[in-house]
């Protein structure tokens, strides 16, 4: 794919720092919603104690996924906080922290010799009970995405490991020091959706993580390390089909109808966890870069304040912060907002580039048209959308936008059309 | 990857952003756009600046080989092509920057107006075919009165067609194109159209349409359509005035391909224009929109073969060399069509409009008797590019 952009990764100190464990937090602000689907409710009321790993928000719905305490203590108040998987605020737990780190009764787990004999339905309830959801940023709940129908066989399996977006290399830490951890991930979604070819695919950028992965992956029965030139774009689960299997998903559909399911290494990595040791989802990998000296990826609590990390690692001059990535991510509109399940990036910018660019008019060069992997028209929908004709952006398909921000990244006019074409998106 | 809908919690109570925003006691300095949060390297102002440096070469190149030619005026050509430029370049600028104080919400765009400037000045038509022709009729193909028509579609195409056009959301018609010709307009039949070119009775202008020879030498009369000495009108037009060569194969390619005298000031060396504009399309690759020049040149090529085979031509190469070739077509190609305001903006569109304009182009020129019917040729496909925008021919991702 000739017409792809490409974007400099911006990874080279960061891709080489090892993951550190950043000490749990005084106050743990969890959100009650970090999934998409249901709306999750509070199980506990301000007062209770409460242990890591206990669920303390949950709702009986069919695509929805709990959320768990990820330190022990007290809960001091239930109030609204700025939500960057939503940008705006939501409800959120606050735990205070007793320093006791009391456990909570562990999930139920399986013995690894006992995969294979394990039922489905007992997988897939594991990995609702513990939380789990797409980890690469679209939040949708993982034990929903696995349960394909039977009428539908699955043929291949992708492990997203592509990890585009530039700055961002918790997936890349989480290949080089959890290879092991996602071997066992990989046969339990393997198991879970009947044996397809597996495909692990990744950047040949990425040099630390493609050999541990192929010396990982060798003796596994039907799977293939694929380390190719991907760009940016396709990291995209779409583009990625496109880019590894020669086919483009028909737009609208469900994955496993294609037959591949595409499936993020953070979340793989947190299926094995709470598969085969019972952790709930309750921390993460997230890369703290951008404009900063010492780039880092931390294993951080979900649920720790954002200041709080940016205090630990004394960044003090920001201009904004940029969590889940410079491309799709979301500028924070306050820093007490908490790390949830979706933060892959915790990303600085300094004041100077922070600053908004000013959009000027179009010059109509048609950049945006030659630059969008998907073959849109961002700059007929961006005029669509800013004459409020939703009708017409539909007629373009804006739907279909993925929200990789290229048309914005190429504007030489500073327009903001991935903002516009996400909108018109969101309103279909 | 990317579900269709965020099914959005609802908010607990009334609490507003903003409220929000102001309880946290870190949130007062934070910028909030929207993503992507980095920019790739290209603005609008680089294009332009990149613009300028290539059409300023080939004026450079035009300056430095029209210096040897004086004007029955007096004048240095290539020193009134250097003060047209001047003349152009800061008016443009002049007035843009005048606009922008007066009136608030238009962009101050220094280096877009120097762009214009320089294609005000690349597209003027200075010591046309038989500058005497200039001399009698008043046509202002020569210094000074070349100056004062210069400032006047300078500022004429700037104010109305760049200014005034863009309050309406976009521009129609290439601004620089159109300036000229309405400005240009009783000029333009006089001095384009091929029978007044024999009005002095020097000069033996040949029509198009009809089969093309290169076997006369200069001078020698005759005219009207079939006329097999194009070679010697090609010769005493585009040729140095001074230089007495007889009309061969070798000398006509040299000058419709190193120096041509007269015509346009942009294309005075299409091997100029050639290298100033591939170097554009390469530094701003992508962004240019190169599609358009190069399917018109090769739709141009294709159509006056296939017009050399039907009327029987001496040879197939005269009639390439002067529709690939000639100072309007060389710089209107590389400069003025690939404006990006005017043009379609999908690859496919872009290649409609190129091979459309190659055909308008051949056709004005041929049968049309009017030469430089390029720039005709361009208002009338601007006019037509928000129809082709409309055509769509590749469908989205997965549709």
């Amino acid at each position: 794919m000739a017409n792809l952009v490409h974007i400099p990764e911006q990874k080279e100190v960061a891709r080489k720092t090892p993951i550190e464990i950043f000490p749990d937090p005084k106050i743990a602000v969890v959100l009650t919603n970090q999934q998409s689907g249901a709306t999750n409710v509070p199980l506990v009321k301000v007062g209770d104690v409460v242990s890591i790993g206990q669920k303390i928000a949950d709702v009986q719905a069919k695509v929805s996924a709990p959320v768990h305490s990820p330190i022990s203590g007290t809960v001091i108040k239930i109030d609204n906080v700025y939500n960057s998987c939503f940008e705006y605020p939501t409800e959120a737990i606050y735990i205070e922290n007793d320093g006791k780190k009391t456990k909570a009764k562990p999930l139920n787990t399986i013995k690894e010799s006992e995969l294979a004999s394990t039922k489905n339905e007992e997988l897939l309830k594991i990995i609702r009970e513990a939380g789990i959801v797409g980890m690469g940023g679209a939040g949708f709940p993982t034990s929903v995405k696995l349960a394909v129908p039977a009428d539908k066989p699955i043929k291949h399996l992708l492990v997203n490991g592509a990890e585009g977006e530039p700055y961002d290399t918790a997936d890349e830490r989480v290949m080089i020091e959890r290879t092991a951890n996602l071997v066992r991930g990989v046969r339990v979604v393997r198991k879970l959706l009947g044996n397809p070819k597996v495909i692990v695919v990744t950047k040949e950028s990425k040099v630390e993580a493609v050999p541990k992965l192929q010396e990982a992956f060798k003796n596994e029965p039907d799977t293939e390390v694929r380390a190719t030139h991907l760009t940016y774009q396709q990291g995209d689960a779409g583009m990625m089909q496109k880019a590894i299997l020669g086919y483009e998903p028909i737009a609208g559909k469900r994955s496993y109808e294609m037959g591949t399911i595409v499936q993020n290494v953070a979340t793989i990595n947190a299926i094995a966890n709470a598969v085969f040791d019972g952790e709930p989802l309750i921390s993460r990998v997230a890369a703290l870069n951008g404009d900063i000296p010492t780039p880092k990826n931390l294993m951080v609590k979900i649920g720790t304040p954002i200041s709080e990390i940016l205090k630990a690692n004394s960044i003090t001059d920001c201009g904004s912060v940029v969590v889940g990535g410079m491309m799709m991510g979301v500028q924070l509109a306050t820093l007490d907002a908490p790390v949830t399940k979706r933060t892959s990036s915790i990303l600085c910018l300094n004041k100077a580039h922070a600053k908004a660019r000013k959009p000027t008019a179009c010059i109509h060069c048609g950049r945006c048209v030659s630059a969008c992997p998907i073959r849109l028209q961002p700059v007929a929908i961006y005029n669509a959308v800013i004459k409020g004709d939703f009708k017409k952006a539909e007629k373009l398909w804006a739907q279909d936008c993925i929200m990789c921000g290229t048309c914005s990244y190429v504007c030489p006019a500073n327009l903001p059309l991935a903002s516009n074409v996400k909108m018109a998106r969101n309103s279909q | 990857m990317f579900p269709k809908k965020f099914n959005k919690p609802p908010l607990k109570d009334n609490t507003s952003f903003e409220k929000v925003k102001l309880m946290s006691e870190n949130s007062n300095e934070l910028v909030v756009n929207p993503a992507p949060h980095i920019h790739g390297p290209m603005t609008k102002n680089r294009m332009m600046q990149y613009t300028f440096f290539a059409i300023l070469s080939t004026l450079i190149v035009s300056m430095v080989l029209w210096s040897q030619v004086t004007t029955p005026s007096g004048w240095n050509l290539g020193l009134t092509l250097a003060i047209c430029t001047v003349i152009s370049v800061g008016l443009a600028v002049a007035f843009d920057f005048l606009i922008g104080k007066v009136a608030s919400d238009s962009e101050v765009n220094t280096w877009s107006a120097a762009v214009f400037g320089l294609i005000v000045t690349g597209c003027y038509t200075l010591g046309f075919p038989s500058m005497a022709i200039g001399a009698e009729m008043g046509v202002p193909v020569e210094a000074p009165l070349a100056f004062y028509y210069v400032a006047i579609i300078t500022v004429l195409g700037l104010v109305v067609f760049k200014k005034v056009m863009g309050l309406a959301g976009r521009k129609f018609v290439n601004p620089a194109a159109a300036a000229k010709f309405l400005v240009l307009l009783p000029g333009t039949a006089v001095t384009l159209l091929t029978s007044w070119h024999s009005i002095t009775g020097m000069l033996s202008v040949p029509s198009l349409n009809g089969p093309i020879g290169l076997t006369t030498i200069v001078g020698s009369n005759g005219g009207g359509a079939g006329y097999p000495a194009f070679g010697g009108y090609l010769q005493s037009c585009y040729q140095l005035p001074t230089s007495m060569d007889i009309g061969t194969p070798e000398s006509i390619t040299q000058i419709m391909l190193l120096t041509k005298y007269h015509g346009w000031t942009g294309g005075a060396c299409s091997i100029a224009v050639i290298i100033a504009g591939t170097a554009l399309f390469i530094l701003g690759r992508k962004y240019f929109k190169w599609r358009i020049t190069a399917s018109f040149l090769v739709s141009t090529a294709v159509l006056s073969l296939i017009l050399s085979v039907a009327f029987g031509d001496a040879d197939l190469i005269a009639r390439l060399l002067f529709e690939l070739f000639i100072g309007s077509s060389i710089f209107m190609a590389f400069f003025m069509a690939t404006d990006p305001a005017t043009t379609p903006y999908s690859g496919v569109g872009q290649i409609i409009f190129g091979v459309g304009l190659a055909v308008l182009t051949v056709i004005i020129q041929t049968f049309m008797g009017f030469f430089g019917g390029s720039l005709l040729a361009l208002l009338i496909m601007n006019l037509l590019t928000p129809a082709i925008d409309k055509i769509r021919i590749n469908k989205p991702f997965g549709r």
